[in-house]
């Protein structure tokens, strides 16, 4: 079987409202192939999930493609589409059992009961709810009643899954134990997969690649550990996994690297600039004001002194696998997160410390208003 | 010493013992709700097995009033005609309420809060003073009816008989299908829906198997409340009925005929059993209505767009609205007309009729404030205490008291205008021709419905508000105070508020246990109506209206609620 590709290319949506037309999506490109689980990341309002719903075709888009295969997918009916979507609140159908809902894509295909009771059978026990068939969703909890959701929407072998926050109302445990089950499953059906959370542990968890929204625009996409590792923006920086940030000034800049200093006139020779946009590489010039963005754990914590930023503990987490600092840094503006896999023997909550950056696993951005 | 004065401030501390509070209120409200409801019922039922003036004794006993049912052919008809006239109306109210419900909810129209509005102003208006509009329009020498014949020729049929009753009830009554329903879809998850088109299912498909079935439980509770009501309505069929009779108007007949309060309690007993089965039907359905799903999500269901869809539902709803409150309009614009007699227009318009009533008429009136003022102040206070204890508090037989308090809802006003005047007539406490048996009718005919009110008030304050307060140290009757009242009053204000409007013109109750030193309103306009003083009957009610809408919206203002929203 050929592997199936769906294609986004520029695609924006503008909502007209009462104060005027708001964009809700604004040129979004990216590909999604084979069994790809890929997820769309972002704060409330970002876009990810107007993008999906423009997908599924319960949007239609101000401008730009949607192909699938090649062709274009907005011109399909639902039926030709053939996707299966979960709903964050499940969407359930509350008059029918839960084999009904699970019946439900199956009888509007046509299909004869004896296959259709095949096949329900079959998906139902893949989510361990043959037990409950005959049940109706106001009988199940939270958990099930997600699985039935999911049930419904694989039943009829669709080419796509979508998954629109389909864990926000499950409790921690459960959400953490569901993301696994739902890969599981995605994988062993091998059929491609577009998630769409707020969370960014969630996406980095689960994902083969992710997006990251903002404002309408993709910011960045790809593998969760290059998103992490080499963020392209500041907001990518900030928003996946926690990041410390630097005001400084670039004093020199050539082809390798640039030298930069902090505040308290600390300088870093940096190595790692920010690549991709080019009006924004055009600022990373010596003289102009720039950021230092460096991840808590290449921050090393110390003794006062040893020529390092000046910085006070305000309060000490222990976390399990390691240490977290948290504390102010007058060559910060936001409180400075360390984390350590060892404590530092003598520092306690109120300590004053100093902070070392390992400036091969800095980088340097354009001036930027979260530091 | 310290020991001395420690041992005096525990002194000082209340022991927590036995909590008689809801036993001495259960208690109270136990006497009230069996002398004044129970009694009445088990003494009507009684009655109902005796002849005309017989002793109620034990070898009286007979099947006779009810074997009129079978013999006498104005009890035969009466019975079938109620049947009839009830199912017909239930049939036609839901048919005109159901599109309007989906196209509000599912089209774009216009001036959508003006319009729900709009809706209960017939659920409000007296039905009676409604019914009387069609004649004007419609009647032997209607307006209507004569412009036909005079521009066309042609002969229309009279709005009286089991038509102009069904017409003038369903277009009255079926605001309540519509609210019900149009609220179910309102507050449908939209998800749902797009689920099923995602799955490939087309509109019609997704209409078919999710959107109808999932509004079947508020289109049966609707449904069920038009057919009681109609079942109970006396006004209606008394202006338009003539010959043709209906249970309630029977009973009246009975009774302003020939005081038979015996043939009269058979009556009502049969009109109660028809009740009990549509109430029986309304239980069953709304044991499915756990299949509602009321969604916290902020996205509206999707809504049509397309130019034709638009046109026809506007052209719909806004005609069918107009048409339901047509007859309040008539009435309004009759209440003008000083002088329109043979004539298809008034010949002198003015206040007459106004000042005509408030200088020779202000006594009904005042007996209306009065008597629906004092019912509905029992009312709130019968019925907050009992719903507190009701929701608040633990205690043997409470079911037996929710029960009691609620039994009402299921008796038309007419059966407890029977009841009170069968029981408070002769025997230990005899209360007819005085104010009281009228004003403690209405307080336990609208007891229910401050019950209610406050219930639902009390339920959506978390109880451990109350316990803050106690753990504070405040006493049961400070926290009742400062706490528990203070938060629950808006509801037990607008629930009073909306009991006192519908008593204020109440015709049902009031038609069988008034007596001329303490006329009402209402009873003043059916007076009028029946003396053919049209242009003093349409401006009471005119007055009565406003009266009505000012006091509803009062309480929509006073509990955030659309006027709307009161009804449902």
């Amino acid at each position: 079987m050929p592997e199936h590709v769906l294609t986004l290319q520029g695609l924006s949506k503008i909502f007209s409202t009462e104060r005027g037309p708001i964009t809700a999506v604004d040129g979004v490109d990216f590909e999604v192939r084979g069994d790809e689980f890929f997820t769309m990341l972002g704060p409330s309002g970002c876009g990810k999930t107007t993008t999906l719903r423009m997908i599924a075709g319960l949007e239609t888009s101000t401008s730009g493609t949607i192909l699938f295969d090649g062709e274009d997918f907005t011109r399909f009916s639902a039926f030709r589409r053939n996707i299966g979507m979960v709903f964050q609140s499940y969407a359930l159908f509350p008059h029918m059992t839960l084999f009904e809902n699970a019946a439900y894509g199956l009888r509007i295909r046509g299909l004869e009961s004896a296959v259709i009771k095949q096949k329900v059978d079959k998906i139902l026990a893949l989510l361990g709810l043959d037990e409950l068939a005959g049940r109706y969703p106001a009988d199940l909890s939270g958990g099930q009643q997600q699985r039935v959701s999911i049930a419904r929407a694989l039943v009829y072998d669709p080419g796509m899954l979508l998954l629109d926050e389909p864990l926000a109302n499950l409790d921690a445990k459960l959400r953490v134990e569901m993301r696994e089950e739902i890969r599981r499953i995605q994988k062993e059906l091998g059929i491609m997969s577009i998630y769409v959370t707020h969370d960014q542990e969630e996406a980095m968890s689960v994902s083969d690649r992710m997006a990251v929204f903002n404002l309408g625009q993709l910011m960045q996409a790809g593998h969760p550990e290059e998103v992490y590792a080499d963020p392209t923006s500041l907001f990518v920086a900030d928003f996946v996994g926690k990041a410390n940030f630097f005001p400084a000034h670039v004093a020199s800049r050539d082809k390798t690297g640039a030298k930069a200093s902090l505040g308290s006139g600390h300088e870093l020779t940096l190595k790692r600039l920010n690549p991709v946009r080019e009006s924004e590489l055009g600022e990373i010039e010596a003289g102009y004001d720039a950021t230092v963005m460096v991840r808590p754990e290449h921050v090393e914590i110390g003794p006062p002194g040893n020529g390092g930023l000046a910085y006070q503990v305000r309060r000490i987490q222990f976390l399990g696998s390691f240490i977290r600092y948290v504390g102010t840094c007058s060559d910060a503006t936001r409180e400075v997160i360390v984390d350590s896999r060892r404590a530092v023997p003598g520092i306690v909550e109120g300590s004053e410390a100093s902070l070392a950056i390992h400036p091969a696993d800095a980088k340097l951005f354009h001036k930027g208003d979260v530091a | 010493m310290s020991n001395v004065a420690a041992a005096a401030a525990f002194a000082q501390v209340p022991k927590k013992g036995f909590d008689w509070f809801p036993y001495v209120v259960a208690l109270f409200s136990g006497i009230i709700l069996v002398v004044f409801l129970i009694y009445p019922i088990g003494k009507t039922a009684l009655y109902s097995f005796v002849k005309l003036d017989d002793e109620l004794t034990l070898g009286n006993l007979t099947f006779a009033n009810f074997l009129n049912f079978v013999e006498v052919p104005l009890y035969r008809d009466a019975f079938w005609n109620s049947i009839t006239v009830a199912l017909w109306t239930t049939l036609v109210s839901v048919l005109l309420a159901l599109p309007a419900a989906y196209a509000v909810a599912r089209v774009d129209i216009p001036f959508r809060t003006f319009l729900m509005t709009f809706s209960i102003i017939p659920l409000i208006a007296p039905p009676f003073i409604g019914a009387f509009s069609w004649i004007i329009l419609f009647g032997n020498q209607g307006m209507v009816r004569r412009y036909f014949d005079m521009i066309f020729g042609i002969d229309l049929p009279t709005i009286y008989g089991p038509v102009g009753i069904v017409l003038a009830l369903s277009l009255h009554y079926f605001p309540f299908v519509f609210l019900f329903t149009q609220g179910a879809l309102a507050a449908a998850d939209p998800f749902i829906e797009e689920s099923a088109h995602i799955m490939g299912a087309r509109r019609s498909r997704i209409m078919r198997s999710i959107t109808f079935p999932l509004v079947i439980p508020a289109i049966g509770a609707g449904a069920v409340l038009v057919f009681v009501r109609t079942l109970g309505n006396f006004g209606v069929p008394a202006v338009l009925g003539k010959e043709f009779m209906v249970l309630p108007t029977l009973m009246v007949y009975q009774i302003n005929g020939y005081f038979n309060l015996n043939a009269a309690s058979a009556i009502a007993l049969a009109n109660v059993a028809l009740t009990l089965i549509a109430v029986f039907f309304l239980a069953r359905i709304q044991r499915r209505r756990r299949f509602i799903t009321v969604t916290s999500t902020t996205r509206a269901s999707k809504r049509h767009t397309g130019r034709g869809a638009k046109i026809a539902a506007n052209a719909y709803v806004w005609c069918l609205f107009f048409l339901a409150v047509l007859p309040q309009i008539i009435v309004v614009f009759y209440s003008f007309a000083e002088r329109w007699a043979g004539s298809l227009w008034p010949q002198r318009m003015g206040f007459g009729n106004y000042i005509h009533i408030f200088t020779e008429l202000t006594e009904p009136i005042f007996n209306s404030v009065y008597l629906a003022g004092g019912a509905t102040l029992l009312a709130i206070f019968f019925g907050t205490l009992a719903a507190y204890i009701s929701q608040r508090k633990r205690f043997f037989g409470k079911w037996a008291l929710d029960m009691t308090i609620m039994l009402p809802f299921i008796m038309p006003g007419i059966i407890t205008g029977v009841a009170f005047l069968t029981t408070f007539n002769t025997g230990w406490i005899v209360l007819t021709g005085t104010a009281s048996i009228i004003m403690l009718a209405y307080f336990i005919r609208r007891l229910a419905y401050i019950f209610r009110a406050v219930s639902a008030a009390i339920s959506q304050v978390d109880s451990k508000i109350d316990e803050a307060s106690t753990i504070c140290g405040a006493a049961w009757g400070y926290t009742m105070r400062r706490v528990t009242i203070p938060l629950v009053a808006p509801g037990i204000l607008a629930g009073g508020i909306l009991v006192f409007s519908t008593l204020i013109i109440e015709l049902s109750i009031t038609i069988m246990v008034y007596s001329a030193e303490w006329q009402t309103m209402s009873i003043l306009m059916f007076e009028q109506l029946l003396d053919d003083e049209i242009e003093y009957a349409t401006a009471t009610g005119s007055v009565a209206i406003i009266l009505t809408m000012t006091l509803v919206f009062m309480a929509s203002r006073l509990i955030g609620k659309s006027m709307a929203e009161m009804f449902r």
